[in-house]
Formats: C-alpha cells, structure tokens, sequence
C-alpha cells in the first residue's frame, strides 16, 4: 500500500469508530439529552465519511440538514418537554428477542451482499472500466448546478414551491386566531340583522 | 446586459415555455393570491377567489389552444393528447370544487385566504403529475399534489373530525409514496442510473432481472393504489372524507383520483410491458375486490359522506376495467369518457351535500327525509346526480358505464364486467333508498326540517334574474353536464379514442 492509501485507511479508522460508539451511544444514555447529543456525533462523523469517500456535495449538505436543521430540532424538542428520567425496566419480553433476531439477519445479509459486491467489483474488467470514467477530475457541485438547472428543472422548481406551500400550511393550524374571532362577531350581528349570509353572497 | 440577453437565448432553445405555459399561468395565479393577500391584510377575501377562477379559466384557455400540439419539453413532458386530457380534466375539477366551496368557508369562519392557495396548489401537482415523464418530477409533483390536499382537509381545525382526518392522511400517503420511491429506486438501479421513463424501458434488461423487476411492480402498485384508494388500500378513505370539510372533500374526491389514474396508466403502459400478464390478473382482482367491497358497505353507511367515499371506491373499480380493456384502435377512451363524467356526477352530489349541509348544519343520510316539500329544486337536482352515478338512462352515467363495460366484455374481462354489472346494481339500491327518502313526506317531525324552515329556500333565489350563490352556478353546471353529456357521447369518445401510446 502506498502513502495515499494508507492515509485514507487511517481516516477511516478514526470515523468509523465514531460512528460506532455515537449510535451506541443514542440508545444506551438514560438521559435523552446525551442521547442527542451522541446522535449528533453519528451525523457529524458520516459526513466526515462523506468527505473522505469525495463526494463533497452530500457532505455538506449532510452537516446543513443533518446536523444544522435536525439535530438542532431534535434538541430542541428534547430540551422543551420535560423529562423525567425515568429507570428503563429490566424484564426484556419478547419483542426485544424478536427485533434481535430481525436485527441480527437483517446485518448479516447485508454483510454477505457486500463480500459478493466486492468479489464481484475488485476483478481486474471491472476496475479498468471504472478508471475510464475519471471520476475523480470532475467538480460535483458545479456538475449538480448544471444538471439540476438544464435536466431538472421542473422538480426543482416545484420542491421550492413545495416548500412555499409547506410553510404556508405548517403555519395555518398553528396560528392564533385573533382576526377569525373578530370575523365571527360581525357575521352574528349581520346575520342577527339581516338575513342569512348565504343569501347575500356577494360572489357575483 | 449581454450576459442576461445570451443567457435567455440559450434559456429559450432548450426550454419550450408554451409547453407548460398552462403551469406557470397557475403558479402566477397563486403567487398573485398570496401577495394580495398580504397586502389587502384579510379584508376583500372574495376577491381571491376571483383571481383563482380567472387563473383557471386562462389556464384552459391555453391548454385547449394547445390541445392538438404534440411538443416535447426536456424529455421531462410529453403533451401527447391522453396528458392533456388530464391536465383539462384537472383544470375543470379544480374550477367547480372552488366555485362550491366559496360560501362554505365563508359560513365557517376561518379565514379564507389559504384557502385558495391551498387549491391551486394541489391542482397544480395533479396537472405536472399528469404530464411527467420522469421519476424525480412524478415523485415531486406527487408529493406536492399530497401535502396540499393534506393541509387542505384539516383546515377547518376546529373541528377535530377534520384535524383527525387529516393526521390519518398524512401517515398514509407517507407510508405509501415511501413503498413507491422503493420500487422507484429498484428501476433506477437495474436501468443504470436512468431516471427517464423512456430511457429505463431501453435499459432495463428484463430477461435477467424479472423476479426484482416483479417486486418493483408490486411497490409502485402499492404506491399508486393508496392515491386511488383500490382495496386493500382503501382504509383511509372513509374517515378523510368524512372528516374533512364537505368542498374539501368534493374536490379530493375527483383530483387526486384522476392525478392518480394518469400516473398509474402511464407507469403501466410505459415500464411493464412485458409483465402484462402479471399485473393485469392482480389490478383485475383487486378492481373485483374494490367494487364489491366499496358498494356492500355503502349500503350500510349513515352519513352521506362516507357512503360517497364508499361508492367511489367502486367507481374507481369500474374504471379499472377501462384500464385493462385498452387496445390499440380505441385507446384508453373508456376509461377517459367515464372518468370526464364521473367529475361532474361527483361533484354536482357534492355541491347539493355542501348546500344541504349549510342549510342544516348536518350529514346524515336521514335527515334528508322529506326534502321534497322543502326544496324541490335541491330534491330533483340531487336525483339527477345519484341516478346519474347508479348508471340510469338516459343519463351519461349509464352511457359511461355502458361504453366501459362493452369495452371490457370486449377485451375478454369476463368475471369483472360481471362482478362489475352486479355491484351496479346494488349501487342502485342505495342511491335509489336516499332518493326515496327525499322524496317521500314524513309524518314525524324531523328538527331538521324546522331549521330549515327559518332559512330561504332555493326556489325564491333561483327565480329571481340574478345568480345570487356560486355554489347554485356550480350545481346547475354539473346537473346540466351530467344529463346532457349522455347525448354528447359520441363527439366524448371520438376525442379520447387515439390516446394509446
């Protein structure tokens, strides 16, 4: 192994250790506070995974969203109710034998696809095929701009007026109805006074 | 100055903005909604829904103009004729569900100025999910077409019926697109990185991976089934309707539906191909198990509401069969012919429920007993539109229904046109029992009826020249078209007759 190699396995044994003991981490603390906290590690370390596997883009758009917008959401949450540290009980019924198991199957298929990946990837076509892509020379974010603005236009517009739309309704419940009480006092006096309001309808 | 100028040149060569110039009339409209609602600070709020009409009316102003074209825009849009179709069909729904629903939120006082937004919205997803040619845009649009329709069935949130409605909606469609977005993903990987429909049918080897290619099928069934609520994924559809607002409802009840039928014909037609076999026996059964599960439980329903959820789970049964009967010389006509009609019968039941349900204030089935002495001009308009929907000539229901099922018996659906002809009939049972209801005096005095004595009747508005109530406007156009389109059948058919593509 190179110098370059080795540096890049060195990395990686420093992230992915991180990644390990901040999941276990998430689920083992008693106080949920630390919990967040330790799942805001597990973010932080994937996108320093991100970075060292070159894929700039998702890497920062992993530490904004991931870690800037959910796990600051998360905290704040958390931070907000009130908890009381309550002691987990003891007794492990059936269902924890039963989600063990599906766990345990579920890892050790995914560890036998990626053996039968990697034999099938690491032969010798397959890895000269991959270098003729250069994958390497090309800039992702100015790649994602332009794609994003030629092939895909219409989505993206549409997920900004997604958004729009999102806020608008995620506000709407929320408000506080001061003017739709005020709207209520003048129907009951016009409908007290007049006729019903149904008749009066001033669409046309 | 240069800059810009040769930016919108090139802008202009690759993007064909009349394509979807219908879209961006309608996003003008909402942006115009917004801004004049800021600034008129909630007075004036009829004035936005004039604005949401106009847009719409533009809007199918061009998209008729267009309507012969065929352009393609970025690979992302085909304006065939069978899209256009569609996003018309869009256009009119969301047309009459505003013109329903103005007096609605008025009398229900909330404020009205999301309203609108809200609607346009929605129909603006369902018009770019019937012209999406490629995943990423079916599955943004999709989303957008649900988020608004969920924001707009809980948006009378005093009611804790409509917040319970909506919460249920949001849970499912989230489940559902996800299963979609997973068989997604699986084409997506087998195509080798192909996100265009076209493109994935060129790529996809499908000798070597049918059995995944199977299970992608499955999940986008699974998807697009929930949107068009087929049994067994029809389970949210009761409690929504029920509890959403009744113009709410009118509208999911037609634009999602056909929104969803667009995306599911297409992603059929166009990707599995070589599975005909396969998914024509599953859609096949689960039509059979939609029509017969949705007309038995609507015979047992009390609230008028949920027993229209009930019968258009099984008018979607019945327009299953329009999709599995396409052949090359008739397209999808019937399927095209019976959904057209099935808006304005669906919607001109609504807009009588919604002016009932302001008058009294209440949704069950028995307290329309004995309409006839109050309002004859509701009474007889309502029989219209249920007979219409149970398939009576001379009504276009019947010619729908009569063209759907000749088509089916056609192409060799035996069981289901059956199943199909007898749960029509049955269907009939029960529309024919609230007609009885209505028309037939009682002799115990209902409370019902005395508050609807202290209101006006329709009679006095209708005589008087002007149109007073838009809601009138919106019924007198569905009674008309859901009794005169059986005439025009023919001109119907000969438009949707070359859609199959």
């Amino acid at each position: 192994m190179n110098l370059s190699e080795l540096i890049h396995e060195f990395i990686l044994a420093l992230i992915e250790p991180g990644i390990l003991v901040g999941s276990i981490g998430t689920i083992s603390f008693i106080n949920t506070t630390n919990s967040s906290f330790s799942l805001g590690l597990v973010f932080t370390c994937i996108s320093l995974l991100y970075f060292a596997l070159n894929a700039d883009f998702i890497a920062a758009a992993q530490l904004l969203v991931y870690v800037g917008a959910i796990n600051v959401l998360i905290v704040f949450a958390i931070m907000i109710t009130d908890q009381s540290v309550s002691s987990d009980s003891e007794k492990r019924g059936i269902g924890y034998f039963t989600a063990l198991g599906a766990c345990s199957i579920l890892f050790l298929t995914i560890v036998c696809i990626f053996h039968k990946i990697n034999d099938f990837y690491s032969s010798s076509i397959h890895q000269s095929e991959y270098l003729k892509l250069n994958l390497f020379e090309q800039n992702d974010v100015q790649n994602i701009g332009y794609q994003l603005l030629n092939k895909f236009l219409v989505p993206f517009e549409l997920a900004s007026l997604l958004l729009l739309v999102a806020l608008v309704g995620a506000i709407n419940p929320a408000r506080d109805e001061d003017e739709g009480k005020d709207i209520a006092e003048n129907k009951k006096k016009s409908f007290v006074s007049s006729t019903s309001p149904r008749d009066k309808s001033s669409f046309f | 100055m240069n800059d810009i100028n040769s930016f919108l040149s090139r802008l202009n060569s690759t993007i064909n903005f009349s394509t979807i110039l219908p879209e961006i009339i309608l996003i003008v409209g909402l942006i115009t909604i917004v801004i004049t609602d800021l600034v008129n600070k909630g007075k004036n709020a009829i004035f936005l829904y004039k604005i949401f009409l106009v847009s719409t009316l533009v809007s199918m102003g061009i998209l008729f103009y267009q309507l012969i074209s065929v352009i393609a825009f970025e690979d992302l849009y085909t304006n065939n004729i069978f899209n256009n179709l569609f996003r018309f069909f869009i256009l009119i729904c969301s047309f009459i569900s505003v013109l329903l629903s103005v007096d609605y939120v008025l009398c229900s006082k909330i404020s009205l100025a999301e309203f609108p937004l809200f609607k346009i919205s929605a129909g603006l997803g369902g018009m770019i999910l019937s012209c999406a040619t490629d995943l990423i845009t079916i599955y943004v649009s999709l989303e957008f077409l649900a988020l608004s329709s969920c924001f707009l069935s809980g948006y009378t949130k005093r009611d804790i019926r409509s917040n319970e409605a909506s919460m249920k909606f949001l849970l499912m469609s989230g489940a559902s697109s996800s299963s979609l977005l997973y068989g997604f993903s699986l084409l997506y990987g087998f195509s080798d990185g192909q996100v265009q429909l076209d493109n994935i049918i060129d790529k996809i080897l499908f000798s070597q991976y049918l059995p995944t290619i199977c299970i992608s099928a499955a999940f986008i069934l699974a998807g697009t089934a929930f949107k068009l609520s087929l049994f067994p994924f029809h389970q949210w559809t009761p409690d929504v309707y029920e509890g959403s607002p009744t113009p709410v409802v009118a509208f999911f009840s037609v634009t999602s539906k056909v929104a969803a039928l667009s995306l599911f014909t297409r992603l059929f037609r166009l990707i599995f191909p070589y599975l005909s076999n396969e998914w024509h026996i599953v859609v096949e059964l689960l039509a059979i198990s939609s029509m017969i599960l949705g007309n038995l439980i609507a015979v047992t329903q009390r609230s008028f509401k949920r027993m229209l959820a009930y019968s258009s789970i099984s008018q979607i049964g019945y327009v299953m069969i329009g999709i599995l009967a396409a052949d090359l010389e008739n397209g999808y006509a019937s399927m095209l012919t019976y959904t057209f009609i099935y808006i304005f019968m669906n919607l001109g039941t609504f807009a009588r429920i919604t002016l009932f349900s302001l008058r009294t204030g209440t949704d069950n089935i028995r307290d329309y007993a004995g309409l006839y002495m109050k309002d004859p001009v509701l009474t007889f308009s309502l029989v219209l539109c249920l007979l219409s929907l149970g398939g009576i000539p001379p009504l276009s229901g019947f010619f729908g229904k009569l063209y759907l099922f000749w088509h089916g018996w056609k192409a060799g659906l035996y069981i289901s046109v059956t199943v199909a002809l007898v749960t029509s009939v049955i269907s009939i049972y029960y529309y024919l029992k609230i007609i009885k209801l209505m028309l037939t005096k009682t002799t115990n005095p209902v409370d019902t009826l005395k508050t609807y004595e202290k209101q006006k009747s329709l009679v006095s508005s209708v005589i008087s020249t002007k149109l007073k109530s838009s809601v009138e406007m919106a019924m007198i156009l569905c009674a008309l078209a859901s009794t005169l389109s059986g005439l025009f059948m023919d001109p119907i058919i000969k438009i949707t007759r070359n859609t199959f593509f």
